[in-house]
């Protein structure tokens, strides 16, 4: 009786996160049509959002692989003095709040800094453009990646690459042959997550680049200026764009891991 | 190519894993590293390898010192304890992965790749995953990736742990006879006895970081140099002594630690490694002790020593008592009329004793045995 009772108040929680999760995206659903929704999705302002956010966010995958596959193999194979710092780094931006994130790199990037000024002399001007995007995302998303390559490296039986060392293979050699294509699936789900991420990133992100229609403003940025403006249609069809965006990255992954569980 | 360690020392944390090791593998030989988990074996072989960078020491293949080249450098095939196949990679391309790193002609590589398959009994699988192997197609998959780039030395990491008995067997027996086809020099790490006797040319026995003792497979068992190699090769019967009468024929000893009154006598007139007050290993085999019980009338020229069988087994071939003697057990054959807890004597002969000295003593060989029974005689005695 006792266990039942259990069940039945266990059962019962489980329903308030489902309608805690669900009821939202209901109601996203709900304040919009499927007619307003298609016109709002045509307005040039929504599509240059989404571009906009397609063009960063896949930006941010290709860099992200560029700088986190290295980091990944240096964390996963390698002892060296700093391992423990660097790790705790690669953790830093996922516990970080987005916007100290953006306020940070406003600071080092922006015009008033040493560095911002260095660059901006060369004219490489980074705050208030798409780039300034791509860096904001980056910074909040590569973690990820890194985080989901190194679990996969660290995963590849030690002998095997022994094995490849003896049979007279460089580690570059073993790296392109065994290790990369031993890691693959960890990799791809490392870049799943990343792009996810940075599609959703906002807080950084209009920290850096600001909300400037047509050049700065992402899918999260519109969502929010159409919100607050009170246009709360353009709001709901970009908000349900990306939601379906995030729902197809997630079902992905999901096939991913178990294609790796199986 | 031979192979030569000089000195070679590796500590991990702190702690000495090899201690100056030296050692010498001669070109062709079929050389078995045996020892205790923990003992060295397989650091020795991945220092050989280059997969461990030694502390101090050097290392030499075929002449050429090879200290300081990375694995890839170092000419050789190594065959893994876990196999380590390349799991993405179907037979054919794991066998083939040596000679494309070497970047030789793709029709070179079918025929090479084919012709070690065949040879280890594996072509009709060279189409398949490592996934779908078993376990000795595995080792033998691994064999040939290793033989195919055909290296100076093979060095194989307890490569046949995995396997079942009888493919055990199969694959040792093929092993053997390709070594023995192709003269390539062959490092084997094991801890099965058997698989010392049966492969090795010479066997190094490890013990702590330093090679107790080299020898051939049959010297090593019958003639152990130290009581761990003798303990290691199965001898159970091992008396620590100090001789504190020696003439032609006798010496009288005094079991170490034990606390005996009286000394046992041995005879010596066959081996000159007695000396007074040195301490010496004696092995006896169970077979040549005998229990008596406390009441049993005395026979004069026997050794006794007072003890309590503390527990009785039965091997297959007999019962065998363990008698506790106070500081250590001994090992006896027995009638299966003797009880636990029984007090007895431990009775024996002062030529039943043997010195672990190592060296050959010039006794006809069945008496200078330790045991009667060796592993060797009795891997013989089934057609091993």
């Amino acid at each position: 009786m006792k266990s039942l009772s259990f069940d039945l108040a266990v059962s019962l929680i489980a329903g308030i996160f489902v309608c805690l999760i669900v009821l939202p995206m209901l109601a996203l659903f709900t304040t919009t049509s499927f007619g307003e929704l298609v016109c709002q999705l045509k307005s040039p302002l929504v599509l240059s959002a989404v571009l906009i956010s397609l063009e960063t966010s896949l930006a941010v995958v290709f860099l992200a692989l560029c700088l986190g596959i290295p980091v990944a193999y240096l964390l996963a194979m390698k002892d060296f003095k700093g391992k423990e710092i660097l790790d705790t780094l690669v953790d830093l931006p996922i516990c970080m709040p987005p916007l100290v994130a953006g306020l940070a790199l406003l600071i080092l990037l922006g015009g008033n800094s040493k560095f911002g000024g260095m660059l901006s002399s060369h004219g490489i001007d980074l705050i208030f453009s798409k780039k300034g995007i791509i860096i904001a995302q980056l910074f909040v998303s590569i973690p990820f990646l890194i985080k989901s390559a190194r679990d996969a490296f660290e995963s590849i039986n030690k002998n095997v690459i022994n094995a490849s060392l003896t049979l007279g293979a460089s580690k570059f050699y073993t790296f392109k042959t065994i290790l990369l294509p031993l890691a693959k699936n960890g990799i791809y789900t490392g870049m799943i997550m990343t792009w996810a991420r940075a599609l959703g990133e906002f807080g950084a992100t209009s920290m850096v680049a600001g909300c400037i229609p047509f050049k700065t403003e992402t899918m999260t940025v519109a969502i929010y200026q159409n919100a607050m403006s009170g246009d709360l249609a353009a709001s709901t069809a970009v908000a349900l764009l990306l939601l379906v965006f995030s729902f197809t990255l997630l079902l992905i992954f999901k096939s991913r891991v178990r294609v790796q569980a199986g | 190519m031979g192979i030569v360690l000089k000195e070679i020392s590796k500590s991990y944390d702190g702690r000495a894993v090899l201690k100056n090791l030296n050692l010498e593998i001669n070109q062709g030989e079929f050389h078995v590293l045996l020892g205790p988990s923990g003992g060295g074996k397989t650091t020795t072989l991945s220092v050989m390898a280059g997969l461990t960078e030694q502390d101090s020491g050097s290392v030499s293949i075929g002449g050429r010192d090879v200290s300081n080249l990375s694995p890839d450098k170092r000419r050789i095939g190594f065959v893994f304890q876990d196999h380590a196949l390349f799991p993405h990679l179907t037979v054919f391309d794991n066998v083939a992965y040596g000679l494309r790193v070497r970047r030789i002609k793709g029709h070179d590589i079918t025929r090479k790749v084919e012709y070690y398959l065949s040879k280890v009994s594996i072509a009709k699988e060279k189409g398949k995953f490592p996934h779908q192997l078993s376990g000795g197609q595995k080792q033998r998959v691994a064999l040939a990736r290793a033989l195919v780039i055909e290296p100076e030395i093979l060095l194989m990491d307890e490569p046949m742990s995995s396997l079942d008995a009888m493919t055990k067997e199969t694959v040792r027996d093929e092993l053997k006879s390709i070594q023995q086809e192709i003269g390539v020099t062959t490092v084997y790490v094991t801890h099965d006895q058997n698989e010392a006797i049966l492969l090795g040319d010479r066997v190094s026995v490890l013990n702590n970081g330093k090679v107790e003792q080299i020898e051939s497979p049959s010297e090593l068992f019958h003639h152990p140099k130290t009581e761990f190699v003798a303990r290691f090769v199965g001898i159970k019967n091992i008396l620590n002594v100090s001789p504190i009468r020696i003439n032609n024929h006798e010496a009288a000893v005094l079991i170490n630690n034990d606390g005996m009154e009286h000394p046992i006598r041995i005879r010596v007139k066959k081996y000159p490694v007695f000396e007074k007050g040195k301490e010496i290993n004696l092995c006896i085999h169970p077979k040549k002790i005998t229990l008596k019980r406390e009441e049993e009338t005395y026979a004069g020229d026997l050794n006794r020593i007072r003890g309590k069988i503390v527990k009785r087994t039965n091997n297959g071939n007999g019962f065998m008592a363990i008698v506790d003697i106070g500081s250590t057990t001994l090992h006896a054959a027995i009638s299966s009329d003797f009880k636990v807890h029984e007090n007895v004597w431990v009775c024996f002969a002062p030529d039943a004793p043997h010195p672990l000295c190592g060296k050959k003593c010039r006794e006809p060989e069945q008496q200078r045995k330790c045991f009667v029974t060796t592993q060797v005689d009795r891997l013989k005695a089934e057609g091993c």
